[in-house]
Parts: C-alpha cells; structure tokens; sequence
C-alpha cells in the first residue's frame, strides 16, 4: 500500500514537467475581439511531423476553438507541402473568417518563421473567452487521398474503361482516410480590454 | 434430401465463398498492398527522383522532361505512401468483409438446406396420404364392386329356396338360378377385370401396316357400338406394335366414347407423323372429360361411371400398354365437343 501512495505521489510531482513537454501555443487577443494562436516551431520538430512534412505529401494542421459553455466555435487550417522539385515549401493559410494566404517559401528557418505568425481562429463575443483548443496534423490532403483511392480502384494503376469494379472502389473508399498522426488540446482564458 | 447431398451443398458454398474473397482481394491489392509497404521500393523511387534532379543540373535544355518524369514517380511515391498509412485499416476491411460473405454464403446454404428438407418432408407426406387416399378409394370400389352381385346373388338365392320349397316348376327354378348365375357372372368379370390389369403382359412386337389395321378395326368393329360410327381419315406408316394388344388399347378408347356419346356419334382415327415418330389421333364426338379428372384420367379407378359398371382401369391398362410400346398414351384435347387421345409408337426394332 505504501509502495501504491509512493508511486502515485511520484507521477503527480512529475505531471507537470510532463505537460510542460508538450509545445503549447500563446493564444493572442487581436483588435475585433479576434483570437489568435501562434504556434511554437517545436511543434513542426515534433518526431512525426518532421518526418511527414519532408514527404512531399501536404501535411494539414487543423485548429478548432470552442468556446466553453457555448456553442460558439471559430477554425483555422495550415497546408504545408515540400515540393520535391523546387525544393521549397508551398504553404496555404485559411483563417476563421475564410482569409486564404499563400506562400513559396525557400527555406526551412523561413517556414519557421511562417509558421510562428499567428493565426486568427476566433471571434469573441465577450470581453473575455474561455477556449478549448484543439489541433490535429493529418498525414495528406482529401485529394491526395482520393487520388490514391482511385488508383489503387483501377488496378493498382493500370487504368481500365470502366473505371474499376465498384466493389473494389466502396472497399477502398471507406478504408482510405487520413488518420491524424498527431493531435494536441489546450485551453486558454483571453481578455480583451 | 440426404445427409451426404447436404454437405456437399455447404463444402461447395464454402468454396464459393473462398473462391469469391480471394478475387476480391486478388483484384484489389494483393500484390501492390505488399509493394507499398516494401522499403527496396521506396528507395528506389526515392532514388529516381534524385536522379531526375541530377539530370536536370546536367542537362537543362530537357528539363521539362525530367519534370514530367519526376511528378509522375514523385505521384506513385505519394499513392504508395498513402497506402501504407491506410494498410492495417485496408487489412481489417478486408477481414471484415470475408467474415460477412462467409457469414451470408453459410446462411444462404444453411437456409437452403433446411427448406429443402422442409419441402422433402412434405412431399413425402404429400405422397403417402395420396398412395392411401388411392387405396382407400380401391378399397371402397372393390367391396362395392363385390358387395352389389353377392347380396343380388343371395336374395336370389333365398327366393329359389322359397320356390322350391313351394314346389314350383322347373322353368321358375331354371330362371331363378340364372339370376344367381349372373350376378356370379359379374363377380367373375369384376375378377377378370382385375386379373387382366394385374397381368397386363409384354407386347411382342411386329411390323403392322396401322392403315390397314385401322381399316379393319373399323370394318369389324362398325357394329359394336351401334351409336358410334367409326372413320378413318386415311393415310399409312408402318409401326412395331403388338397387334392383339393394341386392338385391345383401341377398344377401350371406343368404349369410353361409347359413353361420352349421347345419342349419336363418331370416333375418327387420324395418322400422323410427329418428327421421327408415328401418332395416331383419336377423337370423338362426345361431351369431353370433366376438369376435375383430366389430370388423374390414367390412373386406375379413375371413372365417371356409377359402381358396377366399371373400374375405370380402362385407360390404364391402355396406356401401360402403350408405354410397353416404347411410346405413350396421352390426352391431347378435351371439350363439350369431344376428346381426342393420342398414341405415339415407339422407335423400337421390330422383333
């Protein structure tokens, strides 16, 4: 029993550098009433990030913010894609309010950079909000996805007339889904004054 | 259905429904779900890539070529990449799938079975209260049959006693013995009846000009049922029949028409050639076969007559006959306007 209480005394003293280890962005309160979040570099040095963001497919960040108690809730979403070619990084932004920004970037201090600008993802209705928060990193795009899925439906690429059995395609279609690789949630309290 | 007949319907289902799996996943992956996954594949397309871009460094003024090269392996990369990160979904997908198919092949077979079985065991039932219904309905004609003559033949009997007794004439007791006698007539006849459809024997079969022999059925027969006049439509073909026993398949049929007659009628024999075989058409004039009995009309004691004035093993006896004739006996058309039957002989070699 002693052993139990000394173990789980052992985890709660360690909790916080645990929470401490996860990147946590600093959530920004803009003219408007507009919240923004601007993201730590850390979270693109993440081990499984890193390594999808150097695949050439298009890595996606999606951030939700709900506001506690309400039904409110505003989002953002950031495309990032190394081209392969070129050898630089192709990035798309949409804010909350459907605001799009696009970039070639040439480096990867310079998408650093990008990436730590905050992001809009909010509108408040009040002097002050409480924000749940969340982000999911997706390993590929809808239509990188569906273009995979229609490939592999016609035979593992070679293309037949009719499009490939229709079976073979629902199969593939509900398999083939962009699982995230990651997924983050924070809360934040934002006043506006 | 039997046990053994019953597996093999569900080892066949059970292949079916292997057979059916494997080519789904045959024509969805198989190969290329592993390929994906294969590392040699990845750094050999990786490779290309740098190849392409090394090319481009060398050789600029082709360098929209190596583009399109490049995009088209830098896509499959991305396809294959995709997959991979779909693979252990993809696989449970596909197990998901051959357990319902399984699931539904293994109902539908098992669902088949049993109403097999179902429909099996009814018709048995089916077919055992029909074999006693027929026996049930012979053995009420065969004690009607008998019960008419032996209760006439007793009372008949009873009043030649009582006119000896009173010491009649000799005429008055000759004339009621002869009662006695016809009614022991019936009985024998009703035993004859009987006897003959019991022994009904195998045709010896001979080439029979059926022209000639329809001339002289009609020529012989003209009188024997006075209402009834007998033609015949002309024509020939030589059969391999049993001559005797094919008279007799003719005289029943006449007879029946006999009765269907009312008043006056005829009965016309008509031959024809039916592909390879020979069929003789005979119609009458009569008031045709009820509905309720043309399904049954070959079967024995199957009679519209009252009891005592037969069997109705006519037809069956003609038709066995005409069976034993390698050919058939059938019923080709019945109306208020008459009946025709059809015999067609056989592709037998004459003996």
């Amino acid at each position: 029993m002693g052993v139990l209480i000394r173990v789980v005394a052992i985890a709660l003293l360690m909790l916080p550098a645990f929470a401490g280890a996860q990147p946590r962005p600093s959530f920004i309160a803009q003219p408007g009433r507009v919240v923004a979040a601007a993201l730590p570099s850390s979270l693109l040095a993440e081990r499984d990030v890193h390594r999808q963001l150097g695949s050439g497919l298009t890595t996606t960040f999606i951030l939700v913010a709900r506001q506690r108690d309400t039904d409110r809730r505003g989002a953002a979403r950031i495309e990032i894609r190394f081209d392969l070619w070129d050898e630089v990084w192709l990035v798309r932004k949409i804010e909350f309010d459907g605001k799009e920004e696009r970039q070639r970037i040439a480096s990867r201090e310079l998408l650093d950079t990008w990436w730590r600008a905050p992001v809009r993802l909010f509108a408040a209705a009040a002097d002050r909000v409480a924000l749940s928060v969340t982000l999911t990193v997706l390993p590929f795009s809808v239509a990188e996805g569906e273009d995979a899925r229609q490939w592999m439906s016609k035979s593992g690429g070679v293309a037949v007339p009719d499009g490939g059995s229709p079976l073979i395609a629902a199969l593939i279609g509900t398999a083939l889904s962009a699982k995230p690789i990651r997924s983050y949630r924070w809360s934040a309290d934002v006043a506006f004054r | 259905m039997s046990r053994s007949r019953s597996i093999a319907v569900l080892v066949l289902a059970f292949a079916a429904a292997t057979l059916l799996f494997w080519l789904v996943l045959h024509e969805m992956s198989g190969l290329w779900l592993d390929v994906a996954l294969r590392p040699e594949v990845r750094q050999a397309l990786e490779r290309s890539l740098e190849d392409q871009k090394r090319l481009r460094a060398l050789d600029p003024a082709h360098r929209d070529d190596y583009r399109r090269h490049f995009d088209a392996t830098s896509k499959l990369l991305h396809r294959l990449d995709v997959i991979r990160m779909n693979r252990e979904q993809m696989l449970r997908r596909f197990e998901l799938t051959l357990v319902t198919i399984f699931a539904i092949v293994a109902a539908i077979a098992a669902m088949s079975v049993w109403m097999r079985y179902r429909r099996a065991q009814s018709l048995e039932r089916r077919q055992y209260l029909d074999r006693v219904a027929v026996l049930q309905e012979t053995a009420r004609r065969h004690a009607h049959e008998m019960k008419g003559p032996l209760t006439a033949a007793g009372l008949e009997l009873e009043r030649a006693g009582d006119i000896v007794r009173r010491g009649a004439s000799e005429a008055e007791i000759a004339a009621a013995l002869d009662s006695v006698g016809d009614e022991l007539e019936q009985l024998s006849r009703f035993t004859r009846q009987n006897a003959s459809f019991a022994a009904i024997g195998s045709p010896v079969l001979r080439e029979v000009s059926l022209g000639e022999m329809i001339e002289e059925f009609c020529a012989t027969f003209a009188n024997a049922w006075p209402s009834v006049a007998l033609r015949f439509s002309g024509g020939d073909a030589v059969v391999c029949a049993d001559r005797d026993m094919l008279r007799q398949v003719l005289v029943n049929l006449c007879t029946n028409s006999h009765r269907a007659i009312e008043g006056s009628g005829e009965v016309t024999f008509a031959i024809a050639r039916r592909g390879t075989r020979v069929a003789l058409d005979v119609s009458d004039t009569g008031g045709g076969i009820a509905e309720s009995l043309r399904a049954r009309v070959f079967d024995p004691y199957v009679t519209t007559r009252k009891m005592g004035e037969g069997m109705g093993l006519g037809l069956s006896i003609s038709r066995k006959i005409m069976l034993d004739h390698g050919g058939d006996l059938q019923l080709l058309g019945t109306s208020p306007d008459g009946t025709t039957f059809r015999l067609t002989f056989g592709e037998n070699e004459c003996s």
